[in-house]
């Protein structure tokens, strides 16, 4: 094969290091978009044994949110395989002993269960916070979009704009707050 | 009632629908068994004894001739046809047996066509080439014609012509070598028989269209693209800027780089690599295809030159030994 | 799964030596017809031989055809290719028309086509005229100096606008003696 072709070939089955912010985010919606990546499924030289999945770096795992009471009725499941070893955690309790957990296994029930599965999860790092190893880190050189708007807390928009924002309304000098 | 019960089947028609051109999808239980019954008796007598073709009952060779000369759309001189299939090693063969018999009939060998129509295959093909890769160097078109004229791809030409058959040779099957030189003999005979143009027009359908699907660039060897590259922008007066322009996981054994050059900040080309020096090298590489007119998008080469194309005089990349 | 392949070659779609891109040169390169001359099963392959042979050598000089009259012997068709490949076919009991038919076909193959399993229905040279896809093909530029992770790129882009937004927007068109055309909008 001429350095050319070995080349173009090289490139074109290269694995990208894609980063995806969990904060505000739904797992089980976001394990849809994660897993596409993870699979290789954005790419057009897709094929089951063609092994061109990308590295996924999930960060900011702890604050992922769940839909209305999930935290509290939502149980997850699992057996040790021993008799009497069968354990329903509920999903706060599995999410304070281990935050990553919850979207791992949101993107193990994503993907289709076949035997590729176990091989394409090793693709997934996720982390609980901000803090990524400097070697990952600077591998990652694209992000995955979001799907829900993170709303911006009050608190946390700058003076100047809050000042120069125009107003609709707004109350008279003398008016007292009460 | 009865009677007419039992006449039903003996009126109506029968339809056996047997399948004609589907295959069998069963394997008859003889197959497998015959197979290895046959492969055994093979293996006993050391190997599987093909006999040559001008052996068969079935065998003209004034036919054959005739048809090849007729196949190819080509008019011959029928004895230089003849003598162009002979190789000398069947002359000595048949000079031996005639001494034993006491024979003299003068068969003559096909080495001086050979000879003819080697110089004329190679003075063409230079020729084509100059003309249809015209900024490509000569170092490039050297390497491309001594492709064409190899061994291997003129024995294939000669074999997908049907010259294995007809060849007169002492040892049969025919190896590559006399192959090859049945085929420049022919050429040689042809040249002798129908003139430059029909003999240019035989090379460039059967030779020069062996090129389709291939890389022009592989024949081309370049040790150092970079240097060459700055040496042939420095007379325009121009620098080339490379840059980094795509990473993918840079601390991985899969890590892939592409690197652009720019000049005057347009991007000329762009190359990929396992490191940051190799992307460089085969962005420059790149270039040069580009300069030299040979790049993957290039139109494609022109096999339909008739006669003996005349190159017109181009500026070449000269690579002068430093 | 099912045997058919199993005795079948698998191969592409090619021309040998380029065939159709110089000249084009018929495939064929012999043919053996071996017949009896009393057999009714050779019926067919005698009227072939005496009506349609002397026309067919003549429109395909380039062919050789060897005829092989064999007492007791069932009629058959033995074609062979410049590319080595044999085909034998067996025409007994088969009309006139058939023969014909059949000849033609094994005229205009190249090689034994009925032994070749195709890979796949088409072929090229050049798959991609563009170039190959690569990961950074449809790549923005702008990732190659943004520090990730960057809520720029992070974020959801394809939200409808919200009805604050509207509003601030409807209120900066329509500010007095300010210039419209450096509008931001908040990405």
């Amino acid at each position: 094969m001429s350095a050319a072709k070995r080349v173009q070939q090289w490139a074109t089955f290269a694995r990208s290091w894609h980063i995806f912010d969990c904060k505000w985010q739904d797992p089980y919606e976001s394990a849809n978009i994660i897993k596409k990546y993870l699979m290789g499924l954005h790419k057009p030289i897709y094929h089951p044994m063609n092994d061109c999945g990308d590295v996924v770096v999930a960060i900011n795992s702890r604050d992922i949110a769940l839909r209305g009471d999930e935290w509290r009725t939502r149980a997850y499941f699992h057996h040790t395989g021993y008799p009497g070893g069968a354990s329903w955690t509920l999903a706060w309790e599995l999410h304070n002993k281990d935050p990553t957990m919850i979207i791992k296994k949101a993107v193990y029930r994503a993907m289709k269960g076949n035997l590729q599965r176990r091989h394409t999860m090793q693709r997934l790092f996720i982390y609980p916070g901000e803090n990524v190893p400097e070697d990952v880190l600077q591998n990652v050189t694209n992000q995955i979009r979001q799907i829900r708007l993170v709303p911006t807390r009050l608190d946390q928009i700058p003076e100047e704009v809050t000042k120069t924002y125009p107003k609709v309304m707004d109350y008279p000098e003398d008016y007292v707050l009460k | 009632m009865a009677l007419i019960r039992r006449c039903v089947p003996l009126f109506a028609k029968v339809v056996r629908i047997h399948p004609v051109t589907t295959q069998a999808q069963k394997i008859h239980r003889w197959v497998a068994p015959t197979l290895m019954e046959l492969k055994r008796r093979e293996k006993k007598v050391g190997g599987k004894k093909i006999n040559p073709r001008n052996t068969f009952l079935e065998w003209n060779l004034e036919a054959e001739l005739y048809a090849f000369a007729q196949r190819l759309n080509e008019d011959f001189d029928s004895d230089l046809l003849l003598q162009a299939f002979t190789d000398r090693s069947y002359v000595i063969k048949e000079e031996m047996k005639q001494k034993e018999l006491e024979f003299d009939i003068k068969m003559k060998d096909n080495r001086e066509l050979v000879e003819i129509g080697d110089q004329f295959i190679n003075a063409y093909i230079q020729n084509y080439l100059e003309v249809v890769l015209p900024k490509f160097p000569m170092e490039g078109v050297k390497g491309v014609r001594k492709f064409l004229t190899s061994e291997a791809i003129l024995a294939n030409v000669s074999l997908h012509l049907g010259t294995k058959d007809i060849i007169l040779a002492a040892e049969y099957p025919v190896d590559n070598f006399i192959l090859a030189n049945t085929f420049k003999a022919i050429v040689g005979a042809l040249l002798d028989s129908s003139g430059e143009e029909r003999a240019a027009h035989f090379v460039r359908d059967f030779v020069i269209t062996q090129l389709q699907g291939q890389d022009v660039n592989e024949y081309l060897p370049i040790e150092d693209p970079w240097s060459m590259l700055t040496s042939i922008v420095k007379k325009d007066g121009t620098t080339i800027e490379p840059r980094l322009i795509g990473e993918t996981g840079r601390n991985t054994l899969l890590a892939c780089y592409r690197v652009g050059l720019y000049v005057d900040k347009k991007m000329v080309s762009s190359g990929f690599g396992e490191s940051v020096a190799i992307a460089k090298e085969m962005a420059a590489r790149e270039a040069l295809k580009k300069i030299f007119g040979t790049e993957d998008t290039m139109k494609p080469i022109n096999f339909k030159l008739d006669g003996i194309p005349k190159p017109t005089s181009q500026t070449r990349y000269q690579i002068t030994a430093s | 799964m099912s045997a058919k392949h199993m005795f079948l070659k698998p191969g592409f779609v090619r021309a040998p030596l380029q065939n159709g891109i110089g000249r084009y040169v018929c495939q064929l390169q012999r043919i053996v017809l071996k017949f009896c001359k009393s057999n009714g099963a050779s019926r067919g392959m005698r009227d072939f031989i005496e009506q349609d042979l002397v026309d067919f050598a003549k429109v395909n000089p380039g062919v050789v055809v060897y005829l092989k009259p064999r007492r007791h012997r069932g009629p058959v068709v033995v074609a062979e290719y410049l590319n080595g490949d044999r085909v034998w076919m067996s025409v007994h009991n088969k009309t006139h028309a058939e023969i014909t038919k059949w000849i033609e076909v094994l005229r205009t193959q190249q090689g034994n086509n009925a032994s070749t399993r195709l890979r796949k229905y088409q072929y090229t040279d050049h798959p991609s005229i563009q170039g190959p896809w690569t990961p950074f093909t449809h790549k923005l530029p702008e990732l190659n100096t943004a520090e990730l992770p960057n809520p720029a790129f992070g974020a959801n882009n394809r939200l409808p606008m919200s009805a604050t937004e509207q509003l601030r927007l409807m209120f900066e068109a329509q500010k007095l003696g300010e210039k419209s055309d450096d509008l931001k909008t908040a990405e």
